[in-house]
Order: C-alpha cells, then structure tokens, then sequence
C-alpha cells in the first residue's frame, strides 16, 4: 500500500507491505536507525515514537496506520547539530550508558514534559514507566528529567528514588 | 515473521459493518493492536484481513449526558479516559482501573473496548465497567443489540460476539454517576505488570458491587449488595464468585486469600 506520512517534519511518499510494523518502516525504509527494537512486544520501550503527537511503540503499530500521519523520532530531537536541552541533561547526568534505551527514554520524557512541565519523582516513574534501562539503573534519568524541569535540586534527594 | 495480511480502513460505520459480513471471520478488526499486533507476531492468530476501525470520527467519541449517562466510542484509548474531565468528575473508578493498566505508550493506543473485546480474565477495565453497571452496544450491518457486560463474557477469551458483529460503545447508565469506587491490583511491580489478581469494589447509589480480575475464566462481579452488608456476607458472595487457577504467577489458593483480602480492605474504604 502507498502511503503519505510526514517524519521530522518531511514528508514522505513510499510503498509499505501492509505487514510492515512503523518501527522497521523507521528503520529499514527511512534509515532512520535511532529508533530500536527491544523485545518486540510493548514492555520495554525502547522503539517508541510520537505517532500524531502520542508516544507510542513503534513495533506494535502498522506503517500502513501511519498514512496521513506524522511521526517525530530521535532524530527529530536535535536541531541544527545542537542537542536539545533534554538531550544535554541526559548527557550531563550519565542517563546514557549503552544507549539502546535512550531514545525511547528520550521520546517519552518529551511526552511527559509536554502533559506536566513540573513533574515530581513519582510523576517522573509513571511518565517513564513504559521504557526499561538496564545500565544506569534510572536514577540518572530521573535526574535528568529533574534537572531539565527545574526540579533538580541535590543529589542527596534522589538516593533510593 | 509476520506473515501477508491486506489492511482497509474504512471511514464510514456503514462500509466497515458491510465489510465484516464480506470478509467474514478471516477478518479482524485493529483498534489499537497491543495484544492483537502482538499475537499476530507470535503467530498465535493469522487473520487475512486487518479492518483499521479508528478513521471513523465517532469512534473518537465519549459523550456524557445528564439523563442518559456516559457513552464510550468503540476507539476510545485509555489515556483518553484518562484525561477526560466528565469522567474524572463522574465516573472516578473508570480512571483508577485506567491508570492500572500497562504502560503510558500502552495506554496511548490501547481501547477500553479492545480491553473488553479480548476477554482476558485479567482486563483491567472490566472490573470498573462491571461495578458501574455498563452495558457494551453492538452492531452487524444487520442489526443493532445491547448487552449488560456482565453477559458479555463467556469463557477464556470468549464473548458473545458473532464474527459479524462488533462492538461499538459502551454505555454507562446514569444511576453510576458519581459512584465511588476503588480498585486494587496485585503485581509484582508497581509499573507496567499483568495483574495476578485485581479487585474493585464501588458504591453505587444506595448499593454495592464488588467486582474481580484473574481469578475465574472470566471478569466476575457480584449483583447489587446492599449497603448494610456485613463484611463476611460480602466476603461469602465474592468466594462463591470466584474459581482462580494455579500458574506461573502464584498458586489457587493464594490467589483466593488475597481477593479476600483486597475485598475486606477496599470495603472499609468504600464505606469510610
């Protein structure tokens, strides 16, 4: 099936098996190779995309369902080779170790920011809840999150979040 | 792998309800896909034909009237519920069986019908539907028929849909509004889990309901229970409800202490 879907803000015209999930749709048709495949089966978020300006898992959506549609991924994240300032507080926090997590880490703490600009630690749990690390152990995300909301404070707050 | 399927997503009710009598039961219908994406991955289901049912306007729907209650379109995703203000007003426990259920992405696209229309013993929003008295509307491009949920289901998995029909709202009548209600799910994590048993316990007007997950084939709820009744009276008719299985997550038995312990606990809430 053809389809018409705008990614990062360019727009597209391509011939999807109707088979295609979005996530290799992102990968393999678009190159856009940010976006990764964990388990495949919604748990561990490491595939997540705004889909119409939701987060959502990719490999558990249809390219197909994406005609008309817009979708921003982790390349969308940074502009003009600057990082955004999510992005800078992940890197300032040590929130990346292997990296395979981050984009949908990334993805979802937009979504999060975007819905409670403020949030607290819990709100910051539940935002991230859909998006498994298994490297840092999530303190330093949830820094990260913090300290791009303004909520950072002292490390000594966040021991045993 | 996942193997060829052809996809069609009709804009109208009309076509989509002619194209489930043409298709027939090689068809099934895609709201969100979280289970059904997932399953056609494992190779547990091959439909031949994906019907997207989300580009019909309505389907987007939650109306809420002052005479004749809440409705919910058949597209409607949790986070929908979620984020609705009516609901939050009016319909609470339809928000805190909500936030239960899976993960914030998950919730995103998964649909309260999809989580009803799959019929998993461990549904999270059936116990909420059951203590509110809701009622699924479906349709064939035949015909039109309402049925309370609880006769909805009919076995692991089972409901009473016909491979033409679908469901196209659920409708919550205005005797629940302003019911309270709480719910409580056991799980290994406080994230996104599957529930090992979940139950609510609302009360609706002058009466009660206590409603069950994971611990009988299918979502199980009490009738009306008035409010007077003691604790185990209630515990009795919640026991006698319930038929829970041992599996990978906890034994029968402990299964059936902790119902009646979630029960006794969420009573004393309700009634506080």
């Amino acid at each position: 099936m053809r389809i018409n879907v705008t990614v990062n803000g360019i727009a597209y015209e391509k011939d999807v098996a109707e088979n295609r999930t979005l996530l290799r749709f992102l990968r393999e048709d678009l190159g856009l190779t940010g976006t990764k495949e964990g388990c495949g089966a919604g748990e561990c978020g490491a595939c997540t995309v705004f889909f119409n300006g939701k987060t959502v898992n990719s490999c558990m959506v249809l390219a197909v369902e994406a005609n008309e549609g817009t979708i921003e991924t982790i390349e969308g994240e940074s502009s003009g080779g600057m990082l955004s300032r999510l992005q800078e507080a992940f890197d300032r926090h040590h929130a990346v170790q292997c990296g395979f997590c981050t984009a949908g880490m990334i993805m979802s703490a937009r979504e999060l920011i975007h819905h409670t600009p403020h949030p607290t630690v819990d709100q910051i749990k539940e935002g991230l809840e859909g998006n498994f690390c298994r490297c840092t152990g999530y303190e330093q995300i949830i820094e990260a999150v913090l300290d791009v909301t303004g909520g950072y404070t002292a490390k000594e707050e966040l021991i045993h979040v | 792998m996942i193997h060829q399927f052809s996809y069609t997503a009709p804009t109208e009710l009309t076509d989509l309800l002619t194209l489930l009598e043409t298709v027939g039961p090689g068809a099934r219908l895609l709201a969100g896909g979280t289970d059904l994406l997932v399953n056609i991955r494992n190779g547990l289901v091959k439909p031949n034909t994906l019907v997207d049912v989300k580009r019909i306007p309505e389907a987007h729907a939650i109306m809420s009237d002052n005479t004749k209650g809440l409705r919910i379109g058949w597209a409607v995703t949790i986070n929908d519920i979620l984020r609705n203000s009516d609901i939050a007003s009016s319909y609470q426990l339809l928000q805190t069986c909500a936030h239960d259920l899976a993960s914030y992405q998950v919730r995103n696209r998964a649909t309260v019908v999809g989580n009803i229309v799959n019929a998993s013993p461990c549904s999270d929003m059936a116990p909420a539907l059951l203590c509110l008295d809701a009622s699924v509307e479906i349709a064939s491009s035949k015909a039109y028929r309402t049925v309370p949920v609880r006769q909805f289901f009919t076995g692991v998995k089972r409901t009473v849909l016909k491979p033409d029909e679908m469901v196209i709202g659920i409708t919550i009548p205005i005797q629940s509004k302003g019911a309270k209600g709480k719910y409580r799910k056991l799980k290994r994590i406080q994230g996104h889990d599957l529930g090992i048993i979940g139950v609510a316990v609302a009360r609706v007007g002058d009466s009660l309901r206590i409603a069950v997950s994971s611990a009988a084939p299918t979502p199980v709820a009490t009738g009306a229970l008035p409010l007077d009744i003691t604790d185990s009276e209630a515990l009795a008719a919640v026991d006698a409800l319930i038929s829970p299985i041992s599996d990978v997550r906890c034994t029968k038995e402990y299964r059936r202490f902790m119902v009646s312990e979630f029960t006794r606990r969420l009573l004393a809430e309700v009634r506080s």
